[in-house]
């Protein structure tokens, strides 16, 4: 029977075009309900994202400039004496010199609200410093933010703050501030990198878990293995069903659990992703089994190999590589897990980050972001690269 | 010689694949067996090397009962019986000479070959073998780099390996183009002209049969249909054997 004969036989299509448009907007209707709720329901509001982007610029801004390298700081301090309020003797002005550094002020006694000029000399030329208001009793207040000249003079007018009149002395000091010395890193990013040591760590102790539980148990949730008797697909059902519903449950779920059950830190970080990898990885390795070639098998049997010389030479070259493969991909998986596990307790690098959001220390954890974000893509283009090769 | 009696095959699903076969086969012959796919060539030579365990029948191989054997006798038996494949079955992953290697399996020593040993005159028999079937120059590679003819040779170097008296040959050149088919049934048949092993190979195509067999048998349904020279093979068996609306295909 040729082509065209066949096309001819098929019964014509009804025209349903009525009772389809009429689905059409039924279906149309429902959609919109569902989006309307949806919109709704999810708190959608298109105004914040332009009338709160100040507030993100700043954070960004911080986190673009993380605390990775610092230098040794020096400072120059002077001091001067001020009355407040007034009386017949107010201290006298410090002394002049030509190469002490001192401190003259418009006036040596005053009132809150008052305007009052600080002027310096002799300090470090080309210097950023602060004028401070040191009241006898209750904190220290910086008051302005000055640049030194190339003669160490500045001026600078303040307007006295509202502080406790006292008989006591007040004290107004400038601070200058430089930094001296080569940069070395900032201790922020010395604790990153140990806490980063440990997230790598934690991942790779979560995959060996997973490797060690998962290869054994991927014979058994292996169809083509397990088809042998009604017994071993009653193990092989029950085997998958954990794989499934062990890998259903987020590894932040299982972190809260573990960090329940042994604690918060990195042990339960391992466990958690140990656990999530063993029904990752044992759903691919068995699948890896599922899908061997048996002729390799047959044709090294057919040589009177022994069965291990017939495992080693046929059966392993053909699973070995893809185990490797996903092994790595998997390692790949749980840095980049680890690297947030740490927020609900697991240890690692998240629990710094998380604490340094919450401190509003975004410098900080920046450094944290900027960790992550190399080593994360570090693992995955060596994995690739390592896969590659294998497979 | 090789003597099958009364070899019956039923599979697990009730499929009679060989009914009730007996034939003989002299050494240094080059059987072919022909028939349809399904017809129980592939049932009838993996009987021969117990890959397939027969549900009736004794297959006498020089006074030795290979239905009888199990184990160690077994391979000892299975190590002299060469096999080469339609697919190749080799391990694609594995080099081209360990896959070569592979064919001494049942000779070295279990242990040393588990870490992948093998002694010195070995690989060098294997390079050997390689070069006779043309391809030493591939030995390195990964066996799926090569092409479907230089795949069935790597096939022929393992078997040649076994340095066996019987090959088996299922389908060795149904995958491949006619041109690389002859030069490889032109291997199997030096090495039954030249070292006087005895060939059993199925083959799909008459032409081919005619051209290489010393003798033919043919199979329909899992019985033999046919025994006796290429050239008694007329029309009328012809259409016999591969059913009345079959054309000859030849090739050349």
């Amino acid at each position: 029977m040729s082509a065209q004969e066949e096309r001819q036989e098929k019964p014509a299509k009804e025209p349903r075009g009525l009772l389809s448009s009429w689905r059409f907007i039924g279906v149309l209707f429902v959609g919109i309900l569902v989006y309307a709720y949806a919109w709704q329901s999810t708190e959608i509001d298109l105004r914040r994202l332009v009338v709160d982007a100040p507030d993100i610029v700043h954070i960004v801004t911080q986190i673009v400039q993380p605390d990775v390298l610092t230098r040794d700081k020096e400072y120059q301090e002077v001091l001067t004496n001020f009355q407040l309020p007034c009386t017949d003797s107010p201290p006298e002005q410090m002394a002049a010199s030509e190469s002490e550094p001192y401190l003259v002020l418009s006036h040596t006694c005053g009132a809150p609200g008052e305007p009052l000029s600080v002027e310096g000399f002799n300090l470090r030329p080309n210097t950023r410093g602060t004028v401070r208001w040191i009241p006898p009793e209750g904190t220290t207040r910086s008051l302005a933010h000055f640049d030194s000249d190339g003669e160490g003079h500045f001026v600078e007018g303040i307007s006295i703050p509202s502080v406790v009149e006292s008989e006591e002395l007040h004290q107004i000091q400038t601070e200058l501030r430089w930094e001296v010395g080569l940069p070395y890193p900032s201790e922020t990013a010395r604790v990153v990198f140990d806490k980063m040591l440990e997230t790598i760590m934690l991942a790779l102790m979560a995959t060996t878990l997973g490797v060690f539980v998962a290869v054994p148990l991927s014979f058994l949730a292996a169809r083509n293995l397990m088809s042998v008797s009604r017994g071993t697909m009653v193990i092989y059902f029950v085997i998958r069903g954990i794989f499934n519903i062990v890998r259903s449950i987020e590894p932040l779920i299982w972190a809260v659990v573990f960090a329940v059950w042994v604690g918060i830190g990195p042990f339960a970080g391992v466990l958690a992703l140990g656990m999530h990898s063993i029904a990752a990885l044992g759903k691919l390795y068995s699948e890896q089994v599922e899908s061997i070639d048996t002729g390799p098998i047959e044709a090294v049997t057919a040589t009177g190999a022994n069965v291990l010389q017939t495992i080693i030479y046929a059966v392993v070259p053909q699973i070995v590589p893809p185990y490797l493969a996903f092994t790595i991909y998997r390692w790949d998986i749980n840095v980049r897990m680890s690297t947030i596990i740490g927020m609900v307790g697991g240890g690692g690098v998240g629990f710094l980050l998380i604490q340094w959001v919450n401190l509003l220390r975004y410098k900080q954890a920046g450094v944290a972001v900027w960790a992550i974000t190399v080593v994360v893509w570090v693992m995955d283009f060596v994995s690739g690269v390592v896969r590659e090769k294998i497979v | 010689m090789l003597e099958v009696e009364n070899l019956t095959k039923i599979y697990d699903g009730g499929t009679v694949a060989v009914k009730d076969l007996s034939f003989t086969v002299k050494d240094g012959e080059f059987l072919v067996i022909i028939g349809l796919s399904g017809s129980g060539k592939s049932t009838l030579l993996r009987c021969i090397n117990r890959l397939i365990e027969p549900t009736e029948g004794r297959i006498i191989w020089d006074g030795v009962d290979i239905t009888q054997l199990s184990g160690e006798e077994l391979r000892k038996v299975r190590r002299h019986i060469g096999m080469i494949f339609q697919q190749f079955n080799l391990v694609k992953r594995s080099s081209v000479l360990t896959n070569v290697l592979s064919g001494r399996l049942g000779y070295v020593n279990p242990w040393r070959s588990a870490i992948g040993r093998f002694p010195k005159e070995d690989v060098e028999q294997a390079l050997g073998c390689l070069d006779r079937v043309g391809i030493l120059d591939q030995a390195y590679k990964r066996a799926d780099e090569l092409s479907g003819g230089q795949q069935q040779r790597v096939g022929i170097a393992r078997a040649l390996m076994q340095e066996p008296t019987l090959i088996l040959a299922d389908e060795p050149v149904a995958s491949l183009d006619p041109a690389t088919s002859h030069s490889i049934l032109r291997y199997i048949e030096d090495l039954n002209r030249d070292e006087g092993v005895t060939v059993l190979c199925s083959l799909h195509f008459l032409s081919l049969a005619r051209a290489y067999a010393s003798r033919i048998i043919a199979l329909k349904d899992g019985e033999m249909v046919f025994e006796g020279l290429p050239a008694e093979i007329d029309d009328a068996r012809f259409k016999e054997i591969y059913g009345e609306e079959a054309i000859q295909v030849e090739i050349r």
